[in-house]
């Protein structure tokens, strides 16, 4: 049963088991894995008012360039936190190649974006969503006094420790918050499978599902071409051509002007033999009930169609993982995997406790007696 | 008669000047000959870079790049929201309006004649048009454009994948040739027609009565010719004024973000971060406390369109701005700029009478000629660089 223990006990109680965690074991630095559960994920450890603060970002329009979006524009809480559409809104005045990422259990990763561009921390994932262009465009330094110009933000980072709001620390606060994005009530890390899905999960394991599907993510943290199709509306669209243009420019793709293709992790490694091109992370499996559609382009609308698409050998492609072939399973099969998969979907996380609901001020309040105070 | 005269000498002593300062003699002082006077504005050529040539072509292209918003963050405002034709190619308010969710710091400057200028900006930070253009569509409160993203735009607009490869030669629009465009047209955005520069061509009637006792004040009591001279009526000196604070910043939230965020993006050091309550101008490029407040001497052609006045906004109209001068470079309340020991010396009470300033304003009214409103181009349009077909064929 996985709970988000932390978040009920004080930070007093919070301390004590930090320290009782560092007296096991000598290697843990602020963070501390308290428990894990049998067939679940591990538990992290929550700073209850950091993570309320990351939670009053995630929410706020006012850390995009033009304030006109937030994290949860594209990460929607009733959409497993991340977009019902194939392609991500993007910024107003462009649009997306990618399909947005679900959120919950994201602080479980080691890896992020469907390309596994990053691979240190969520701190700097934090980073990259606030400031790239087509995502949320916005200059730090303009976020970081917008924040201090707001005395709810200034009570929020003394209350978490943070001192003086600077956007270093909106980048530890946001990830703090998205720890609290734990899968809840998921029949799977419940023992509370129905009989379709344990036979689902034989048809897994058989399958070779869970040869990249591993661990207790369901995912081995590497890139695999399996052949989905490209979203043609990528470029059919020129407000999501524009922004993958903008992408590929950046990360130094050759001819990234005549691309008719998605490169995904080619664009960490660039081999010379394009034998990485349209690679990509092999995702998650949790809580897939709630983040359809899927792949990393939004393709494929439903599981029934994922798992179909897996039992034709998967698309066409020169570099499809020599794993990719067909599984030749009956329609039980078929419906017992879906069960499976639907097995490691929990409950939505859209309540008070996930979601800020106190409405944002209308304006910026005036530093009265401006003249006389230290900025 | 005799302000004609006056004006070639005073030719006759820059035109010293300049071959003086070509051949390496030591320069005169300005103070020694007197100020340049006052010159039709035609009688000085709008400076071409020899990088980048004026075309009709190019300047066709950088019509329709100054009015697209696509060259900006959320493609919602272009350089003509700041700089709004129908504002006098500037913002009527006191701070310029800004990104969206933002609002400026400082008043924005008129296009018109701006090319003329050896320098941009209030403090002279760009050093020409083609380095203005991008500084203003990138900065965080005004356009707030990334490279990669407006470059990309333009490469889904087919007119202008056209016009730059005709223009520049581009296979593919670079973002660096749309500034080098738009500076070839703001170089075309010019008013040589005045009452003043017809006066001073020989038309003795383009000027009243009151306007020509203006002019008295102007070059002798009032002492502006100090430094608004010669054919732009500027001199490009950074001058400390006097002007106080804009009241904005302590009155408005908004204000107090940009406030801050313009310390820290140009470089203020902490000390300077956490008591600055003024823009420090001239100081931000140099590093110099003496600088502290210095602002460009600002060009008076143009300016019946283009309130309010000064580097902050601070004057609704030309009668505050005279009366500010009349104190001592002060305002109404006795308000000041926060860096006394850094006002000009020249600035001090004038002693005009009503008549004197009601002429002054007259005279001032004849830097600018009619208002240059113009039809906005049509903006060309997105068009996907790819037929679906296209894409079908692709083997991967």
């Amino acid at each position: 049963m996985v709970k988000i223990l932390a978040k009920r006990v004080s930070r007093q109680k919070q301390l004590l088991a930090a320290s009782l965690a560092l007296a096991v074991s000598c290697t843990l630095v602020g963070m501390s894995q308290v428990a894990s559960a049998a067939d679940g994920l591990p538990e992290l450890e929550i700073n209850e008012a950091k993570a309320e603060l990351g939670k009053r970002l995630f929410f706020d329009k006012r850390i995009s360039g033009d304030a006109a979006i937030s994290c949860a524009t594209c990460h929607v809480p009733e959409n497993g936190y991340a977009h019902p559409d194939a392609l991500s809104p993007g910024y107003p005045g462009n649009g997306h190649f990618r399909n947005s990422i679900g959120l919950i259990n994201t602080a479980q990763k080691s890896i992020w974006l469907h390309d596994g561009r990053l691979g240190t921390n969520l701190n700097d994932v934090t980073r990259e969503m606030i400031t790239e262009d087509y995502i949320m465009n916005m200059d730090m330094r303009i976020m970081q006094e917008r924040i201090k110009q707001d005395p709810k933000y200034l009570e929020m980072f003394e209350a978490a420790g943070y001192g003086e709001p600077s956007n270093g620390s909106v980048r530890k606060a946001i990830p703090e918050y998205l720890k609290t994005l734990a899968s809840k009530g998921v029949p799977y890390d419940s023992g509370s499978m129905s009989d379709s899905a344990k036979a689902g999960q034989a048809v897994f394991a058989e399958k070779g599902c869970s040869s990249c599907h591993s661990g207790a993510m369901f995912t081995d943290g590497k890139a695999h071409n399996t052949g989905v199709p490209e979203n043609h509306d990528i470029w059919l669209d020129p407000m999501n051509h524009q922004a993958f243009i903008a992408f590929t420019m950046f990360q130094g793709i050759e001819n990234y002007m005549a691309l008719k293709r998605d490169p995904g992790a080619h664009t960490q490694w660039k081999k010379a033999d394009l034998s990485n091109m349209g690679t990509f992370q092999t995702p998650s499996l949790r809580e897939l009930t709630q983040t359809a559609p899927y792949m990393h382009n939004g393709m494929i609308a439903t599981l029934e169609d994922v798992v179909d698409f897996y039992n034709a050998g998967g698309g066409e492609d020169s570099n499809k993982d020599a794993a990719m072939r067909p599984l030749e399973m009956t329609d039980q099969e078929k419906s017992d995997l879906v069960a499976f998969l639907e097995s490691l979907s929990g409950e939505a996380l859209t309540g008070p406790e996930y979601v800020w609901s106190e409405a944002y001020p209308d304006e910026y309040p005036v530093i009265e007696d401006w003249l006389n105070q230290s900025n | 008669m005799s302000t004609l005269k006056q004006q070639s000498l005073s030719s006759l002593l820059t035109a010293t000047f300049v071959i003086g300062a070509v051949a390496g003699m030591s320069a005169p002082v300005f103070a020694d000959v007197g100020p340049a006077a006052l010159a039709p504005l035609d009688s000085i050529a709008m400076p071409i870079p020899s990088d980048n040539k004026q075309t009709d072509a190019k300047i066709a292209l950088g019509k329709s790049l100054f009015f697209d918003p696509r060259l900006g963050g959320d493609a919602s405002i272009s350089c003509s929201s700041c700089h709004d034709p129908e504002q006098g190619w500037a913002w009527s308010e006191d701070f310029s309006r800004g990104y969206p969710g933002t609002v400026h710091w400082r008043n924005s400057q008129t296009i018109i004649n701006s090319q003329y200028m050896s320098r941009q900006f209030w403090a002279g930070s760009a050093a020409s048009g083609e380095k203005q253009a991008p500084s203003a569509a990138k900065g965080g409160v005004a356009g707030n454009g990334e490279n990669d993203i407006m470059e990309a735009r333009l490469a889904l607009i087919p007119e202008y994948v056209a016009a730059f490869n005709e223009v520049f030669g581009d296979e593919w629009p670079l973002i660096g040739n749309a500034w080098r465009a738009i500076a070839s047209y703001e170089r075309t955005l010019v008013q040589t027609d005045t009452p003043l520069d017809n006066y001073l061509k020989g038309d003795a009637s383009a000027l009243s009565e009151e306007q020509l006792r203006g002019k008295a004040v102007f070059e002798g009591k009032g002492g502006c010719i100090a430094c608004h001279n010669g054919a732009l009526a500027t001199n490009e000196e950074y001058v400390n004024i006097g002007v106080p604070p804009n009241k904005r910043w302590e009155e408005d939230g908004l204000a107090q973000i940009t406030f801050r965020f313009e310390q820290y993006a140009k470089g203020q050091t902490e000390k300077g971060y956490r008591s600055a309550k003024s823009d420090w101008g001239l100081y931000y490029r140099t590093k110099n406390a003496w600088d502290k407040g210095k602002f460009r001497v600002p060009s008076l052609r143009y300016t019946l369109y283009t309130a309010p006045y000064m580097h902050n906004g601070n004057y609704y109209t030309m009668e505050e701005v005279v009366d500010f001068y009349d104190a001592g470079g002060m305002d109404e309340e006795g308000r000041t700029t926060l860096f006394p020991e850094n006002k000009d010396a020249r600035i001090q009470p004038l002693g005009l009478s009503d008549d004197e300033k009601s002429d002054l304003v007259a005279f001032l009214e004849a830097f600018s000629g009619e208002e240059m409103i113009i039809d906005k181009p049509a903006l060309p349009e997105y068009q996907a660089l790819f037929t679906e077909a296209e894409l079908k064929e692709v083997k991967k």
